[in-house]
């Protein structure tokens, strides 16, 4: 295992500094700098010039970056432009929110997921197959931005059952009730494609174990279908699924973007969004890096649950 | 057997769905909807509430003084801090506020300011003359570059002698000097730092800044020793909302009492649909326009710019895009300005045989592009205007840009072509506008236009004493003659924003830059939802 | 989500001659004559032709002939303003009303759909085949693959619609930044799955056979491991291209789309999406469009992928 890791820790290393220089350059090339969004439309050019210095933009671009990473290796984050607060305040709250959404899609997601992918394999009949196939496929077919604007106008404003948007006034640990109520909405729109994807590939696990040799001996020594499925399939089908899960995180996380866009969350989505557009530098850099990093390390560790799981691959390299 | 198994998954499901039904037992709708103190029918102004405002953006510290970076900037300059003057709604009538009387000296080079003697700082210190002195130099000093920064320049001296009252020394007469005085806040030089870091806003306003958490709401809580009184509600929190969309729903299901920035469809629909009370902002007008780029070589040609000015079709732009809310007009005062002409606003009216005589004279020129910001509803215009120019020969490519790399080019007058944007300070002294709005600075503009008898009008209208008196409103003259006759930009019309609140707000007051005053507003519990 | 096996394959052929250990447990040994006996190409064909995948290929052939041929029958342009037509509710001369630009919608639809579907026809194919290349040439070389693993990485560590709007803030937006953003995002996804299946095939006996035999790598990769992902592939071509489809509409969403007044799917939604309660039908036509079209696909991937694994 531990040759394993070391051979599976630096390459993990190497993506994310390549990322760092490539989200450093490639902020920079976007036109307009901050100095436009910070300076109003009567700055002279020697007002631009000093809000560029006092930035510290009209250095090398070298030195720039690596002031920039030695600020982050020393875990200094640094300050917006744009809000001129803390960054790391700035991305604490917004982390926490992020989180929450996310996590909460993801629940709605994988209960999604078992249920529509053991209701398929376990009603083996064409009729449950194909109204699965056709639910699965709504989710996976409406445009995200539309199921939620949709929802929020359906529940939120029509029947007036749950909160059109936002986060809870009071913050999330006042009252479970009222912030499971915020949740709903946004966590079910972020959560059904996702759910959706994962039961499709779950259930492609679970049939094609089922074809497995193993699965006819059982037969023959007298297991139900169910047993089946359960004991066995389910458990031989869970490892490529976490590696699935691993990405559909990833897949929540950006997809969180638009969400938080509709509902008006104030997550990391929103943040980013709006730092690109206040080209707000530090704030953005920051940001990026740490999606690059949570996808490296869901990555990563993917990839150790699953050579835990599967010796032949903790093995492999070891000989 | 896999009948049952499946059963019991789905009797599993039911009950997971049963329990997120109990949890919505207390409900986070009713929840939000605003409890006020009860008030008696009749009675004098109810006390107490926290009063929601969704406002679009959010607070931005080092643009604090600069004017034009979202709406919540505004608000907390508004409701935490006081100007000297202020103007009257709706002329520009100089009313008092942390000053109670003002002398102009004959000459118009000198302004004594009487202040008020029962004024302090939320943090208990008392403000005094030499404050005057220092919120108008940080007001210059950045890192913002505030609308006035030429007129507070003109000023060369501050005498502060006596704590209560200050008197301002002009380079030469300044005939906007009231517009600075209305726009520029009082603020404490000793946590200048702490407001540009925003950690704290320490104003004499009604209203003490209580926490901001960034991206979701700033909260501001009363003065109880404010000097016109204690304002009626306890509380006002800005919620930060992304985009006009979320602001109809909020607004819509109770989440916040005031929206402020709402799309004009939304806002008609809220009004006339559901029962909200809309305020118009006179005395708050900005103006769409059509900029020319005079140095691109189809556009240096003057008659191809009158018939882009014939070609628009104005009074459909305000219709459709504004619903309404706003006029047509060819120069940019509003009608209550000084220098509004009605006869002058139909020199440019759609008149598309004119239009194409014009274009048949100069013969077939390239096409053309136009500039807009994605953000707000200036696509919709863009494609009007396209089509407009289309119908009378010129061909047009859009341009969309976010609004940093629009703004990026206005800065730096990169726009290749025609562009679209709002400007605003024709509800100012009407000499602002040639020397401080962008668009018709004289000196640098986006338009690449100059022109020595424009600059000298300008700096005429400008350097007057009185801004209204016969040379001014002569001065006036001379520029609209210029904007008229030269084209180089081309308004479409004076825009008014509207603000949308719940039937239970009351007295909401306003200020010349869209900014919303709180403190004589109160919360109703008998109009609420 | 086929490419999520591959992290798990990526650490089997760490060494250019790690033994592949037996990667399908329970397989039974075939001949190579089985193997070569199942040419693929006549199933993936068939697999559009029964079943889910006839209704997928129904549903993305209306939609096709929608945008191809309904624009001949329409009496607007799709950028025609027409006076006084603001808002109108649908009628028999406007089929889903018109637009907040005096627009009939219907025409802006058929329209949109030409364009989504050149987007995305040109645009996946163009990442996929990029993707498929940077596929194999992981394969070829410990080197490449090594670098060309971490470049998947990076991209697929992006968020796309980050990426979108980063890509569309330098490029300046347009379609052909859409096509850009959607090919990127397509190539770590093909460029993981090939390379998971040639790993899996490359072991095979009757590659071996080829190898010994002395045929050129290329020429191996062309002719026998190639035409063996074909399936897996073709599954994935037709999830993409319904991925394609959203993210033309969240970045339409989000205002960075194609550039007006060229109508897309996504900006007719997201023009809409100001007037889904007093003008719903404004949304409902791209709406549909978009749905048919991405449920299309959809089905079709599944077809493919079930039609594979019978006959395993």
């Amino acid at each position: 295992m531990t040759g394993y890791l070391l051979r599976r820790i630096p390459t993990a290393i190497v993506v994310l500094a390549v990322a760092s220089i490539l989200i450093f350059a490639v902020l920079r090339l976007i036109p307009g700098g901050p100095e436009a969004a910070l300076a109003g439309p009567d700055a002279t050019a020697a007002e631009l010039a000093a809000i560029r210095h006092d930035l510290g933009l009209d250095q090398a671009f070298i030195t720039q970056y690596l002031a920039w990473v030695g600020d982050i290796l020393a875990l200094d984050l640094g300050t917006s432009y744009q809000v001129g607060g803390s960054i790391a305040d700035l991305i604490g709250f917004g982390l926490i929110n992020t989180l929450i959404l996310t996590v909460a899609a993801l629940i709605i997601a994988i209960l999604l997921a078992l249920a529509l992918a053991l209701t398929a394999v376990l009603f083996d009949n064409r009729f449950v197959a194909g109204l699965l196939t056709v639910v699965n496929a709504a989710a996976i077919a409406l445009p995200t931005f539309v199921v939620g604007t949709v929802l929020i106008l359906v529940f939120g404003v029509r029947l007036r059952l749950l909160p059109a948007g936002g986060i809870p006034p009071n913050g999330f640990t006042e009252s479970l009730q009222i912030s499971t109520q915020y949740l709903i909405l946004p966590a079910l729109t972020l959560g059904l494609p996702a759910g959706a994807m994962l039961a499709r590939f779950l259930t492609e696990s679970l049939r094609t174990e089922l074809q497995q040799p193993y699965v006819l001996t059982a037969r023959a020594l007298g297991a139900s279908r169910t047993d089946i499925v359960l004991k066995h399939a389910l458990r031989n089908a869970l490892p490529p699924t976490l590696t699935a899960l691993g990405i559909t995180v990833g897949a929540l996380l950006g997809g969180a973007v638009l969400v938080e866009s509709i509902f008006g969350w104030p997550g990391l989505g929103l943040l980013t969004e709006e730092g690109i557009f206040a080209r707000d530098y530090p704030l953005v850099q920051v940001l990026i890096l740490l999606s690059v990093a949570v996808f490296v390390i869901i990555q990563l560790l993917a990839d150790i649950v699953h050579a835990w799981l599967d010796p032949r691959i903790r093995l492999a390299g070891d000989r | 057997m896999p009948r049952h198994r499946g059963a019991r998954a789905a009797a599993v499901i039911v009950a997971i769905l049963l329990a997120l039904a109990a949890v919505g037992c207390e409900s986070a709708v009713s929840q939000q909807q605003n409890s006020t103190a009860p008030a008696a029918p009749g009675g004098p102004t109810p006390r107490g509430g926290d009063l929601r405002v969704g406002v679009l953006g959010d607070l931005s510290p080092k643009a604090f003084l600069q004017i034009g970076t979202g709406s919540m900037n505004g608000q907390v300059v508004a409701n935490s801090f006081d100007t000297l003057i202020r103007y009257a709604r709706d002329s520009l009538t100089v009313e008092p506020s942390l000053a109670t009387a003002w002398q102009l000296a004959p000459d118009g080079r000198s302004l004594a300011l009487d202040l008020r003697t029962d004024v302090t700082f939320h943090d208990g210190r008392p403000f005094v003359s030499s404050d005057v002195e220092n919120s108008i130099k940080a007001y210059l000093s950045g890192p913002w570059t505030p609308q006035f920064k030429r007129t507070a320049a003109a000023i060369t001296r501050f005498d502060t002698s006596d704590p209560h009252r200050v008197i301002l020394h002009f380079a030469h007469p300044l005939s906007n000097i009231f517009d600075l005085l209305d726009s520029a806040p009082v603020i404490d030089q000793n946590t200048l730092p702490e407001l540009k870091a925003g950690t704290a806003f320490n104003g004499t306003g009604p209203f003490r800044f209580d926490s901001w958490q960034p991206n979701s709401t700033v909260r501001l809580v009363r003065n109880e020793h404010y000097w016109g009184g204690a304002p009626a509600l306890e509380s006002v929190t800005f919620v930060v909302v992304r985009d006009d969309q979320s602001l109809f729903t909020r607004l819509r299901t109770g989440q916040i009492d005031v929206a402020d920035g709402l799309s004009y469809h939304d806002q008609q629909l809220v009004t006339q649909r559901y029962g909200f009370t809309g305020l118009t902002l006179t005395g708050a007008e900005s103006q769409e326009y059509v900029g020319i780029n005079v140095t691109n070589p189809a556009l240096s040609d003057v008659r191809v710019r009158r018939a882009i000015a014939y070609a628009i079709d104005r009074p459909r732009i305000i219709n459709d895009v504004f619903r309404g809310s706003g006029y047509t007009v060819n120069l940019p005062w509003p009608e209550w300005s000084p220098a509004y002409r009605p006869e002058a606003n139909t020199t440019y009216t759609r008149d598309l045989d004119k239009a194409r005589a014009l274009i048949t004279e100069t013969g077939p020129i390239p096409p053309l592009t136009l500039d807009y910001s994605t953000q707000g509803n200036d696509r919709v215009i863009a494609e009007i205007v396209q089509s407009n120019l289309g119908d009378v020969g010129i061909e047009v490519r859009l341009v969309p840009n976010d609004r940093t790399q629009q703004s990026s080019k206005l800065i730096g007058g990169k726009f290749e072509g025609l562009w679209l944007l709002q400007h605003a300070f024709a509800q100012f002294t009407p000499s602002t506008l040639a020397v401080s709005a962008y668009p018709f600075n004289a000196a640098k503009n986006s338009s690449n236009y100059s022109n020595p008898a424009y600059s000298a009008a300008a700096e005429a209208a400008w350097t007057v004493r009185d801004s209204s008196s016969p040379e001014a409103l002569a001065a006036y003259r001379e520029l609209d003659e210029a904007w008229l006759r030269d084209l180089f930009l081309v308004e479409i019309g004076v825009v008014l924003r509207q603000v949308a609140t719940a039937p239970s707000v009351g007295n909401i007051d306003w200020d010349r830059r869209n900014q919303l005053h709180f403190a004589g507003t109160y919360l109703a519990s008998e109009g609420k939802q | 989500m086929t490419t999520d096996q591959s992290s798990t394959t990526t650490t089997v052929a760490a060494g250019p001659n790690a033994e592949d250990p037996d990667l399908v447990p329970g397989l039974l040994p075939e001949s190579p004559g089985d193997r070569e006996a199942r040419h693929p190409r006549t199933p993936l064909w068939r697999s559009l032709l029964h079943g889910t995948g006839l209704v997928g290929s129904i549903l993305v052939i209306t939609v096709i002939l929608c945008g191809t041929i309904g624009p001949l029958f329409t009496p607007y342009a799709p950028d025609q303003q027409i006076d006084g037509a603001y808002l109108l509710q649908p009628s028999l001369d406007h089929w889903f009303g018109t637009d907040d630009v005096n627009r009939d919608i219907a025409t802006r639809v058929l329209y949109g759909i030409r364009i989504d579907l050149l987007i995305i026809f040109l645009a996946v194919p163009i990442g996929a085949a990029l993707g498929v290349v940077a596929g194999l040439a992981t394969v070829t070389h410990p080197a490449s693959d090594v670098i060309a693993q971490r470049v998947f990485d990076v991209i697929l560590a992006f968020p796309a619609l980050i990426l979108g709007i980063t890509l569309t803030a330098i490029l300046g937006p347009g379609a052909v930044t859409v096509g850009v953003v959607i090919a990127l995002a397509e190539i770590p996804i093909f460029g993981r799955l090939t390379r998971t299946s040639v790993l899996r095939v490359r072991e095979l006996p009757y590659v071996e056979a080829a190898r010994v035999s002395g045929a050129t790598t290329s020429r191996i990769l062309l002719r026998h491991v190639l035409p063996h992902s074909l399936e897996a592939l073709s599954v994935q071509f037709a999830l993409s291209l319904s991925l394609a489809v959203f993210i033309e509409g969240a970045l339409s969403y989000l205002g960075i789309g194609v550039v007006a007044p060229a109508p897309s799917l996504g900006s007719i939604l997201a023009g809409g999406n100001g007037y889904l309660e007093t003008n719903p039908w404004f949304s409902l036509g791209p709406l549909i469009a978009v749905s048919i079209l991405v449920l299309g696909f959809y089905l079709i991937a599944q077809s493919i992928s079930h039609d594979r694994r019978l006959r395993r």
